[in-house]
């Protein structure tokens, strides 16, 4: 038995226990339920497998047993005996491979259905939750996680009841034989297991947390080295990043080195007293002292040679299957701690909204209980005007839209449109009369037709190819190598300004009436900045608007700007009302006309900015 | 397996491996020949004289003492060239990844490497620790028993050789197969991962179209293809895994019959017959887990193509000969650089005289950053040259060429530590009121003022406590500090907070004073400040000169700006 010091333990990481949610117990212990039988049959097959992989180490029992027997050999039962022998072990090839079998296709099936579990309920989880996620880790824990229940599902029911139940019907049958020499052949079991509590001292177990913290902080390291590549090359080569590496690794190594000195004494005990040879010397020394005191016939003895051996299969499928099961035992509890998130509730009596007027009244939200972001907005936002949130970074204006696609619930007050509170409002409607077009824009890897046309599926292509148009972005999709059938991410990709573009695309097909726009402050070139103001221009009408401005021209075209600070609305009013109160606005306003004097120009009822020279 | 881990390794591990694979095998040997001793013991207790047992049975117990002995050193050794190969391998991964091209490090491979150089590397180096005493074992002990058969009865022991070719067959075989269903199944799994991570980050759009999973149709049929690639590795490898049992259960069959046979005719005393039952049984026994251990072996296998492909992954080619470059002109002779399938740059030329500056502008996508990196050798060129003062960059030494040029990223990385020591990496031996000149320079000082902890501010891994204008200031003091005569400067293409606007503009202002400066423009403000413009657009230079002339001459520079500037029609 190597696993006590194996390196393959040592490269699981062990996560903090996962706090199990037993709702969530109760829904994944569901999904097996229809799978009950399958892993029955799974269990049974390798047990009575299993068992009859006996048949032949008992038939060479009862050969010699007939052989030794004084008097003429019968023949008869000695080819009675092969046969059986022979059909043992056919019938154990049968049906363990039938058990493999059907535990492997068992665990595709299984793994699918969490896949699938998973995903539905990412699908209805509030959209901002993902915001404080690593989308990677969330799709390791559908692919890997789930992935780490395949030794669970496939090889350990089967694989650990027989362990167990093979020794013990060899050891029922060993004490009918001779019960003083099943005892010595117990001998080495007991000895193995008597070693283990010796590899449980404080002193491993410190030494096994150290090793864990070691390997942390070789991935923390590693990582650090990657991502700051760039700079580690810019300036000199193999300097500080790769030494931490390097001190992380050495460190690493000599932990590891004491930690398998500590155990190597304790584990080759272990792997000695279970190793055949010992075995076998053990049985045979017994043996020798009872054969020669003539109180054991001869033939008797050939059972433990033969069986004995498979006495201390269960000490060693613990810890063959440990390692996995430990794997396991995490993957399910981020698995769970997923299928533990409160999906956004949806309402039980869905409320048609009158009209897309959109009201906030005494918002409150926090992302963490003792830090509020938005701290009582009241805000109206009539049909047909647009209305222009500014304010410094960090003062809310993200958090501030996204309530009105309903990425997140406010803590206090509600956010209502048409009348109604945004958690009546059933969320496909809801989705039907907000659109958005947020800053961090995903392409889906589909034909650029079928990503314009996301939220309307059954959009026609003339459709969407007006919608293309007025984004900007129609040319340079004929320009693809398919047109609008190339399909983004293979046959085609595109820079950050063009999805831009597609996504504002997107928004004026999906013709919402309600349309909440961040104006990232990331265009990436002039020609999205212009879709994004023709998409403006075109909208307006009987829309309500709600922009995030960066750009002053967004913010001179506007009906309505909030200046926003620290979470709370410090100004409104129209652009030039604002620039002659002289307060925070005409402030931002100065400060930024300088900031990027040149770069821009105005227009409107307010003051020009630099012509250009 | 194993001269792909000392390809891995390099060959200064061949040696202590060699040692190794030799002692386990002595140590497999030591145990097949130890149940030689069991013929005459048997022969003895199943006799009429059971205790002329006893002096064998003394001899078995000294041969399991000394494969006690044997194993213990075999495994210590496994452990330790396991261990030092750990650390090699740990080495020289370091080593290699800082000398790679940066081209090499893309977006994925961050999660790649750092899963790689902890976990795979541990996995990988596992075989000689862990698998190869067991491997080694299952396939020599039971070759001995073989032997020791023959010796005992040449006829019985035959029938069990003939196994050894059919169960070396099925594994060769398995091994192929295998290999060719887990790729396909690395396939899909990467594909829908792929597809999950689309799904999640696209479920605001997705939830506007209705797309449920359900509904979102590419993401179940990447699902449902994991599910069958995955029965398909199962009915890949099932026929190995029956087939291996099948051949070891026949042996076991056919020595059994014969054995019975050979009994019924008087040709074997029974207490031979037994024996070599016993023997032939313990031969079986270790065949069958052949199977499991096969399996962990491809795994760690795979582990190690992955590391080995990273190592052979070349790094640009250091000069033999370096030449100091004395100037610190810069220029591109059309230079052509391809990017796998996509041609950045098709034959570019431009020089920028020393002291002067350069502002490059293009749509996004049109190579910027990438001329940029050029001019550092983050990348060599696939035709022309890039020099600096005249002289190939291939041809100066790394160092100096890094010595000579400040870059100014656009997403600034700061590692985890205070801020002192994230300036500090611009000039590691700058002295105290250098690092504060330059962080004043940068007005990087009234950051850190405000600051709870001053200089000694920790912050954070990538710099997550700094704003993204903070850690621009961070950056540009980095490289105010380095003091290099060559500055090459992207510009953040997103819009900063006013105040950290100026106090960028500020900083960089006082870092191109003086020095030959490349820069990716965003504002016309920034290429107001260059004396020459670079219009790129599809791999080429579209229109050059300064910027009131390309304003005058009307064309894509001028259109491009126009763009930014007219208003909108309609309304």
């Amino acid at each position: 038995m190597t696993t006590t010091t194996d390196l393959a333990r040592a490269s699981e990481r062990p996560a903090p226990p996962p706090d199990a949610d037993p709702r969530m117990g109760r829904s994944a212990a569901r999904l097996l339920r229809p799978h009950a039988w399958s892993f029955a049959a799974v269990v049974i097959l390798q047990v009575v497998g299993a068992l009859a992989g006996l048949a032949p180490l008992l038939a060479v029992v009862e050969l010699g047993r007939t052989l030794l027997s004084p008097g003429p050999v019968d023949h008869g039962r000695v080819w009675t005996v092969m046969i059986a022998g022979a059909a043992g072990l056919f019938v154990r090839l049968l049906l363990t491979a039938a058990s493999s079998g059907i535990g492997h296709v068992l665990d595709g099936r299984v793994q699918l259905s969490f896949r699938r579990l998973l995903a539905a309920r990412l699908g209805l989880v509030p959209i901002g939750w993902f915001s404080r996620r690593r989308t990677g880790e969330l799709a390791k824990v559908v692919g890997e996680d789930v992935s780490a229940l395949h030794p669970v599902i496939a090889h350990t029911p089967g694989e650990l009841v027989s362990a167990f139940v093979v020794p013990l019907v060899s050891l029922v049958y060993l004490f009918t034989v001779d019960w003083r020499l099943t005892l010595i052949t117990l001998s080495p079991v007991v000895l193995a297991i008597a070693l283990v509590p010796l590899m449980m001292t404080p002193t491993r177990l410190r030494e096994q947390e150290e090793f864990d913290a070691a390997m942390g902080r070789i991935a923390s390291s590693v990582v650090e080295f990657v991502q700051g590549i760039a700079v580690v090359k810019a300036f000199g080569g193999s300097q500080r990043a790769h030494r931490t590496f390097l001190s992380a690794a050495d460190d690493f190594v000599g932990v590891f080195l004491r930690w398998v000195r500590g155990m190597s004494v304790v584990a080759a005990g272990m792997q000695l007293a279970l190793s055949p040879p010992f075995v076998l010397l053990v049985v045979l020394i017994g043996g020798t002292a009872l054969i020669t005191a003539g109180s054991m016939a001869p033939a008797d003895l050939l059972p433990f040679l033969l069986l004995g051996l498979g006495l201390t299969a269960p000490v060693a499928a613990l810890g063959h299957g440990f390692d996995d099961l430990q794997a396991a035992g995490r993957a399910v509890g981020r698995i769970r701690d997923v299928l533990a998130v409160r999906p956004l509730p949806e309402p039980a009596h869905p409320v048609a909204p009158q009209g897309h007027r959109v009201e906030l009244r005494d918002v409150r939200f926090g992302y963490d209980t003792d830090r509020e972001v938005l701290r009582g907005i009241d805000l109206v936002l009539e049909p047909g005007t647009v209305t222009a949130v500014v304010g410094p970074s960090g003062s809310g204006k993200s958090t501030l839209v996204q309530l009105l696609p309903r990425f997140f619930d406010p803590t206090h007050g509600s956010v209502v449109l048409g009348g109604v509170d945004l958690r009546e409002i059933d969320s496909r409607e809801l989705y039907r009369l907000v659109s958005f077009v947020f800053q961090d824009v995903r392409l889906l890897r589909a034909s650029v037709a079928d990503n314009i046309a996301l939220a309307v599926p059954r959009a026609g292509r003339d459709e969407v190819i007006r919608a293309a148009r007025l984004a900007g972005i129609h040319d340079r999709i004929l320009e693809l190598p398919l047109g609008y059938e190339t399909v983004i991410g293979e046959d085609a990709r595109l820079s950050g300004g063009e999805a831009q573009r597609i996504s504002i695309a997107r928004a004026l097909l999906a013709d919402a009436p309600v349309l909440v726009l961040d104006e990232a402050t990331s265009f990436a070139d002039p020609q999205t900045e212009q879709a994004v103001r023709r998409a403006l221009t075109t909208l307006e009408g009987d829309r309500t608007i709600l922009v995030i401005a960066h750009r002053l021209e967004t913010v001179a075209d506007a009906d309505i700007v909030v200046v926003l600070d620290d979470g709370s609305i410090v100004e409104r009013g129209s652009p030039a009302e604002l620039l002659a109160r002289g307060g925070k606005f005409a402030e931002f306003w100065r400060s930024h006309r300088s900031a990027t004097a040149g770069g821009t120009e105005t227009r409107g009822g307010v003051p020009q900015g630099d012509e250009p020279r | 397996m194993i001269r792909l881990l000392l390809r891995v390794l390099g060959d200064e591990y061949a040696r202590v491996m060699r040692r190794t694979v030799a002692l386990m095998t002595i140590t497999a040997v030591a145990e097949g020949a130890s149940y030689a001793l069991l013929v005459p013991v048997l022969r003895a207790l199943l006799g009429s004289t059971p205790a002329d047992a006893v002096p064998w049975l003394v001899a078995f117990g000294a041969a399991v003492a000394v494969y006690a002995v044997l194993r213990y050193i075999s495994d210590l050794s496994g452990m330790r060239v396991g261990t030092t190969m750990l650390r090699g391998m740990y080495h020289r991964l370091g080593e290699h990844l800082a000398r790679l091209p940066i081209g090499w490090y893309n977006a994925d491979r961050v999660g790649e490497v750092s899963v790689m150089a902890s976990r795979g590397v541990l996995r990988a180096m596992g075989v000689a620790a862990h698998l190869l005493a067991p491997f080694i074992s299952v396939l020599v002990t039971p070759l001995t028993i073989v032997a020791v058969m023959i010796a005992f009865d040449w006829r019985l022991g035959l029938a069990a050789l003939i196994a050894a070719p059919v169960v070396a067959a099925i594994h060769a075989w398995t091994a192929r197969s295998t290999a060719a269903a887990d790729a396909e199944r690395h396939e899909r799994d990467k594909e829908a991962t792929g597809r999950v991570i689309e799904y999640l980050q696209a479920q605001p759009v997705l939830r506007a179209g209705g797309r449920t999973v359900e509904r979102f149709q590419a993401l179940d049929d990447a699902l449902r293809e994991v599910q069958r690639a995955s029965r398909r590795t199962v009915l890949a490898t099932l026929p190995g895994a029956v087939g291996l049992t099948l051949a070891v259960q026949a042996m076991f069959t056919v020595v059994l019959v014969s054995g019975a046979h050979l009994a019924l005719g008087g040709n074997i005393g029974a207490a031979e017959i037994l024996t070599i039952l016993v023997l032939a049984a313990r031969c079986a026994d270790p065949l069958l887990s052949l199977t499991d251990i096969g399996g962990k072996l491809r795994g760690a296998r795979a582990e190690l193509d992955r590391l080995d492909t990273v190592l052979r992954t070349e790094p640009l080619p250091e000069a033999p000969d370096p030449i100091l470059p004395v100037r610190h002109d810069l220029e591109l002779a059309s230079v052509t650089f391809r990017h796998g399938e996509r041609t950045v740059f098709d034959d570019v030329s431009l020089s920028v005289p020393e002291g002067r500056r350069l502002a490059v502008v293009g749509p996004s996508g049109a190579g910027k950053s990438t001329l940029l990196q050029l001019l550092a050798r983050f990348y060599d060129v696939d035709a022309g040259a890039v020099r600096v003062g005249g002289v190939d960059v291939r041809s100066i030494d790394t160092r100096v060429l890094t010595a000579r040029i400040a870059v100014v990223f656009q997403d600034v990385y700061l590692f985890d530590g205070t801020i002192e020591e994230n300036v500090r990496l611009g000039r590691p031996d700058a002295d105290q009121a250098d690092v504060r000149a330059a962080a004043a320079a940068a007005r990087l000082d009234e950051v850190i003022e405000r600051l709870p902890g001053g200089w000694a501010t920790n912050v954070g891994e990538g710099g997550a406590l700094l704003s993204g204008g903070e850690r621009q200031r961070v950056s540009i003091a980095r490289a105010l500090l380095k003091n290099a005569p060559i500055v090459l400067l992207d510009e953040v293409t997103s819009a900063l907070d006013p105040v950290n606007e100026a106090a960028v503009h500020e900083g960089i202002e006082r870092l191109m004073a003086g020095r030959t400066v490349v820069m990716v423009a965003h504002r016309m403000r920034t290429v107001r400040r260059a004396d020459r413009v670079v219009f790129l657009d599809g791999g080429r230079i579209v229109e050059e000169g300064t910027h009131d002339e390309l304003l005058r001459r009307g064309g894509r520079y001028a259109d491009f700006w126009d763009i930014s500037m007219a208003p909108v029609a309609g309304e």
